[in-house]
């Protein structure tokens, strides 16, 4: 049996029909084609899911496909405005090589994306709380966390000023 | 995953209904965040999925005096985390749900599922269990109290009848009184608990609760009678945290060793006091 569902991912209405066995990060991947969010653990230990989902960070991977009706979804390719500019977070990341494989990358982005909305300015020891639900192999912390403390410094909960 | 049908139903009567009859081939889904993995490591394969978090109603938190703090089955611990009453009240509770995995976990994970899956180690389960908390649940019969005390039965068996919900966990409020919530892990987020555990000095009284020391959360009813009505010195601590060490009965895993969980019982026993008595 196929459950119809109707949501919003990076804005776009979308309406599917999926499987209930199936989770809410395979329909992003596999049907919408959205690759950003990955599958690390799928326990809900590693983070390389997070997408924002009603404007809290959740791994995809723990939420039921059905569940996604009338849900308004962001993932890291909802980042960039539509021009295709990045957004501060990106850039910070980019220009402070806060990453390496990138495997981690799009998780950690939504997550340090809804900290900075939620605290727009928040501490180093508070950053590493924010994003101790991500795990990163191989670039090691120190990067990622300068790049959010310098978002953190220039903007106004991650929006351009 | 297996194939199952899944259900959202609108109202508690509907899902009340609907478990009268499918019961037993079916699964209470709330945050989610430990079903989906068993239902992915085919530990479970339940035919019906029931996600009650369209019922209006259950994601709420009350309190007042007279009846405590009345906590709904689809907070989350994240939510419980933030309330200004557990913050008052009952900061040790919002200290261990906060301890419950990841920010991400913890926007979906509920402390009513955490004391329904009935892990040994559940966080949340020694803060409710030394409080004396009520588990409240409803069936085909009718509401039903639960006290926590019986409610766990053993690794993931609870008193819940294969037709009930649990609609919400009532937690006393005794004015004045103080806790201590303490988690031994390997990590400090995302990780389960090697051992947990809560004090409350209620008064002359102490309610002390450990988890992962034995198959459910455990009260420790023989170190409590010791120090009731006592004035705590170093001794009696001393006494009480040996004393504490006899009542549980760890096993050897992989995140410790048994003797390990043992000696850190009576060291939480023993900092515990000593942060209370002050």
């Amino acid at each position: 049996m196929k459950y119809q569902v109707n949501f919003f991912v990076n804005e776009e209405p979308v309406e599917l029909y999926v499987d209930a066995n199936k989770t809410m990060l395979t329909v992003l991947r596999e049907e919408l084609d959205l690759t950003g969010a990955k599958e690390g653990c799928g326990a809900g230990e590693c983070g390389a899911c997070t997408v924002i989902m009603d404007g809290k960070p959740v791994n995809a991977c723990l939420v039921l496909a059905p569940e996604l009706d009338g849900k308004h979804i962001t993932t890291v390719e909802g980042l960039a405005d539509r021009k295709g500019n990045l957004s501060p977070l990106q850039e910070a990341f980019i220009k402070h090589a806060a990453l390496q494989c990138g495997f981690c990358t799009p998780g950690f982005l939504m997550t340090a994306t809804a900290l900075l909305k939620e605290n727009p300015h928040p501490t180093r020891d508070e950053i590493k709380a924010g994003i101790s639900g991500n795990l990163c192999r191989c670039t090691g912390y120190k990067r990622i966390i300068e790049a959010i403390e310098d978002v953190a410094a220039h903007t106004e909960g991650g929006e351009r000023k | 995953m297996k194939q199952f049908n899944y259900l959202a139903p609108k109202s508690l009567p509907e899902a009340l209904a609907f478990l009268a009859e499918h019961g037993d081939s079916a699964v209470v889904f709330n945050g989610g965040t430990d079903v989906v993995v068993r239902l992915r490591d085919n530990l479970i394969a339940p035919e019906y999925v029931i996600d009650i978090k369209k019922i209006p109603g259950l994601d709420t938190i009350t309190f007042d005096e007279k009846t405590g703090l009345t906590i709904g089955a689809c907070v989350t611990m994240n939510e419980i985390g933030a309330n200004e009453f557990v913050q008052k009240y009952y900061p040790y509770l919002g200290k261990a749900a906060l301890s419950v995995g990841s920010k991400q976990v913890r926007n979906r994970a509920t402390c009513i599922g955490n004391i329904v899956n009935a892990s040994p180690l559940a966080d949340t389960g020694t803060p409710l269990l030394a409080n004396d908390a009520v588990i409240l649940a409803e069936g085909p019969e009718g509401k039903r109290e639960i006290p926590i005390r019986e409610f766990f039965i053993f690794v993931r068996k609870t008193a819940l009848k294969k037709d009930e919900i649990v609609t919400a966990i009532r937690v006393p409020y005794h004015a004045g009184s103080e806790g201590v919530y303490t988690k031994i892990s390997r990590r400090r987020e995302v990780d389960l608990s090697t051992v947990c555990a809560t004090v409350v000095r209620d008064g002359d009284d102490w309610r002390i609760a450990f988890g992962s020391v034995a198959p459910t959360p455990l009260r420790l009813v023989k170190t409590e009678e010791l120090l009731r009505g006592k004035k705590l010195d170093g001794a009696l601590i001393e006494q009480a945290a040996e004393l504490a060490k006899t009542e549980v009965a760890p096993i050897d895993d992989v995140r410790a060793s048994k003797e390990y969980r043992v000696t850190i019982v009576g060291l939480i026993v023993k900092r515990s006091l000593e942060a209370l008595a002050k």
